[in-house]
């Protein structure tokens, strides 16, 4: 098995992450600052209390979204070859897999709200056990990946 | 067309074709081929009112129970509530006959040209066509209600759609219906060829003695336990404490004999509850099979026949239950890809019991296309230095659990009891000695054109699949891992409508790499 696969996502990804990150960290800072305050400060509990959301909140954006999309990013990898498609991530457990392009059934590709306005795609290929993905290309280059999983796939098919 | 008296009832509808004048497709644009045998649109037997009217009234049921139950315990038990009951009854029964009958009504099928055709529904009308090249099996199952009326449960499977969609089933149709449609699906699937005359090969069929053994090492004995355990704490809710103990003490002298003959008790019932359980399921098991397909058939009370295709079969795997490995025996089940109704999971038990040296033979029989590779193999082993791992992820579960114990206790201020220190050794040790075992029992080959993969769980689970069957392969290391030269490696096969995965943990990193990267497409 080579090293690594060829091909990195597209560097909006990242960005992308850290959105969603970021609005992760939203969401544990709302729900921890609103118990702290609804359930200890009702009972009239001391103020350094507030120090348990604010290292909470410190901790979220240093993982979620500092850490966690500098990783995936520098983890991510893909390539397309005449037979298989060879992928690996993972931050903590880096899995690499290979699908070979005769066991693809179809290919899709997907972009949500947030995606569409970064101008990314995700590619989702599906075998008979179940859909593997490419994430985070830019459209342009997900749809080429797609028509070019589509067409290897289909010439394995023909042999 | 061979016509069956006690279907007639079900054709009186003037405007529906009648079947029993011949393969007519009346009022369907039927495609002219000689090859393509039409049903026109017809009818389940009656018998589907009742079996669609007690479904129905034992989910309304089932819904009301616990309200129900609620209000007559609040109230006690009085006339008023007594009424109110049989007035519910009322209610549910005969809404339930006439959403029987009306969901008969409404339920129509047919074959005509290229697909199958299922109307049904009562308010939200559905109509589903299913093309007969999607369709992977034509299953019957013949459950009590259906034994009673003399018919059976159709089901057909189709392959991909989701679990719930992926197949339609005719609750009762009379044989002779249920044969028909049979040969006009298979038709459009197969020469019709596995038909009963011509005759599958019975391959292997389960012995009552094999039966009984299945039954006594199934290790159903945990989920009989917890039966046991639930109808244990609804006993309590009739029992006081009080007449509990007075039964104990004029059973057993001293409390602790009292303990110990109720456990022996709960567990030797456990026990035969297991074996029921097995013997239900798996009474009169017969595997059968011809050029192109498996049959299984099995059950007591409600017997079933599946239809496996040889060619969509994407794995085999042989079991080892930690009870049956001592004894040298073996279960084998299948992963079958496109096969796999909401209720029957995604592999399928090919044969419950078999001794462990017969299974190069069986599998010779049944799935030739696996039997090279389980006699051919000598497996290679993970290396010595990851036993280290198996025994630590082995123990690590027992490690928590003991902890929270501790903890748990420490906090209720409780002192521990003496036994509770041996017996947490013994846990520890009995851990140790799994992750042992595991480290022991796990490898890999290659042979015959099939990965072989041993790992072990509690039960030892061999798994095999062919080369060109696999849909993706991993290798998954963590950073300790990575230190230490390791991974795991991961193969996925079709199964169901989803897949399956096997895999065997801690191999050399350098081998694993390899492995996944050689078990590619085979290059011509």
């Amino acid at each position: 098995m080579k090293d690594a696969p060829s091909e990195r996502l597209d560097h909006r990804a990242r960005l992308l992450w850290r959105i969603t990150g970021a609005v992760q960290t939203l969401l544990i800072v709302l729900l921890s600052g609103g118990v702290i305050g609804g359930l200890f400060f009702g009972a009239g509990a001391p103020l350094y209390l507030w120090t348990i959301p604010a290292a909470l909140t410190a901790l979220a954006v240093l993982t979620l979204v500092v850490a966690i999309p500098t990783l995936r990013w520098r983890r991510w990898r893909y390539e397309i070859r005449s037979d298989e498609v060879d992928l690996q991530r993972g931050i903590v457990w880096v899995s690499r897999t290979l699908v070979p392009l005769a066991r693809i059934q179809h290919v899709d590709t997907r972009t949500g709200p947030l995606e569409r306005g970064l101008g990314l795609a995700t590619v989702v290929f599906y075998t008979a056990a179940g859909p593997n993905q490419i994430p985070e290309l830019s459209a342009p280059v997900a749809g080429e990946v797609r028509d070019r999983i589509a067409e290897l796939a289909r010439e394995q098919d023909e042999l | 067309m061979s016509s069956d008296p006690e279907s007639h009832p079900e054709r009186e509808e003037p405007h529906e074709a009648d079947p029993d004048s011949g393969p007519e497709p009346g009022g369907v644009s039927g495609v002219e081929s000689g090859a393509e045998v039409s049903v026109g649109p017809s009818r389940l037997h009656p018998a589907a009112m009742i079996i669609s009217a007690l479904r129905s009234a034992r989910q309304w049921a089932g819904a009301a129970a616990i309200p129900g139950v609620a209000a007559l315990f609040s109230g006690g038990l009085r006339p008023t509530t007594l009424l109110l009951v049989m007035l519910g009854v009322a209610v549910l029964v005969v809404g339930a006959g006439a959403w029987g009958f009306l969901s008969w009504r409404a339920t129509t099928y047919s074959v005509s040209g290229p697909a199958f055709y299922l109307r049904r529904g009562v308010l939200q009308k559905s109509e589903r066509t299913i093309p007969l090249d999607h369709v992977q099996s034509v299953d019957t199952v013949r459950g009590v209600v259906q034994r009673i009326f003399g018919v059976v449960e159709l089901r057909v499977e189709t392959a991909g759609g989701g679990v719930e969609e992926s197949d339609a089933s005719l609750p009762a149709l009379s044989r002779a219906s249920a044969a028909e449609l049979r040969r006009a699906i298979e038709g459009g699937v197969v020469e019709p060829a596995g038909d009963e005359e011509s005759g599958p090969r019975e391959i292997r069929r389960l012995l009552s003695r094999e039966l009984l053994i299945a039954g006594a090492t199934s290790g159903q004995i945990g989920v009989a336990l917890s039966v046991v355990a639930v109808g244990s704490q609804i006993f309590d809710e009739f029992f006081t404490e009080g007449f509990v103990r007075r039964l104990y003490d004029s059973l057993a002298p001293s409390s602790v004999t009292a303990v110990l003959v109720v456990a022996i008790a709960i567990g030797v019932f456990a026990w035969l509850l297991a074996i029921a359980g097995t013997v239900l399921a798996y009474a009169g098991f017969t595997l059968s099979r011809d050029e192109e397909f498996l049959y299984i058939r099995r059950g007591l009370l409600e017997k079933r026949e599946a239809t496996i295709p040889l060619a969509r079969i994407q794995a085999v795997q042989l079991v080892e239950g930690i009870l049956r490995q001592p004894l040298g025996l073996v279960m084998l089940r299948v992963e079958s890809a496109g096969y796999g109704g909401s209720e029957s999971g995604v592999s399928t038990t090919l044969f419950p019991l078999l001794p462990r040296r017969a299974a190069p033979d069986f599998l010779r029989d049944a799935v030739p296309e696996f039997s090279g590779a389980l006699t051919a193999a000598s497996l290679k082993r993970p290396p010595p230095r990851s036993l280290r791992r198996y025994v630590f992820r082995a123990l690590a579960p027992a490690a928590v659990l003991l902890a929270l114990a501790l903890t748990s206790f420490y906090a209720s201020g409780l002192s521990l009891p003496a036994w509770s220190y041996p017996a947490a050794l013994l846990l520890l040790a009995l851990s140790a000695l799994l992750g042992w075992l595991r480290h022991r029992d796990a490898g890999w080959s290659y042979a015959a054109g099939c990965v072989v993969l041993r790992s072990r769980a509690l039960a030892r689970t061999t798994a095999l699949a062919p080369r060109r069957k696999l849909q993706s392969r991993s290798s998954v290391s963590n950073p300790l891992q990575r230190r230490a030269g390791l991974a795991h490696l991961r193969v996925r096969v079709a199964s169901g409508s989803g897949g399956a995965e096997f895999g065997v943990q801690d191999l050399e990193d350098h081998d694993a790499r390899e492995l996944v990267s050689w078990l590619g497409p085979v290059r011509l």
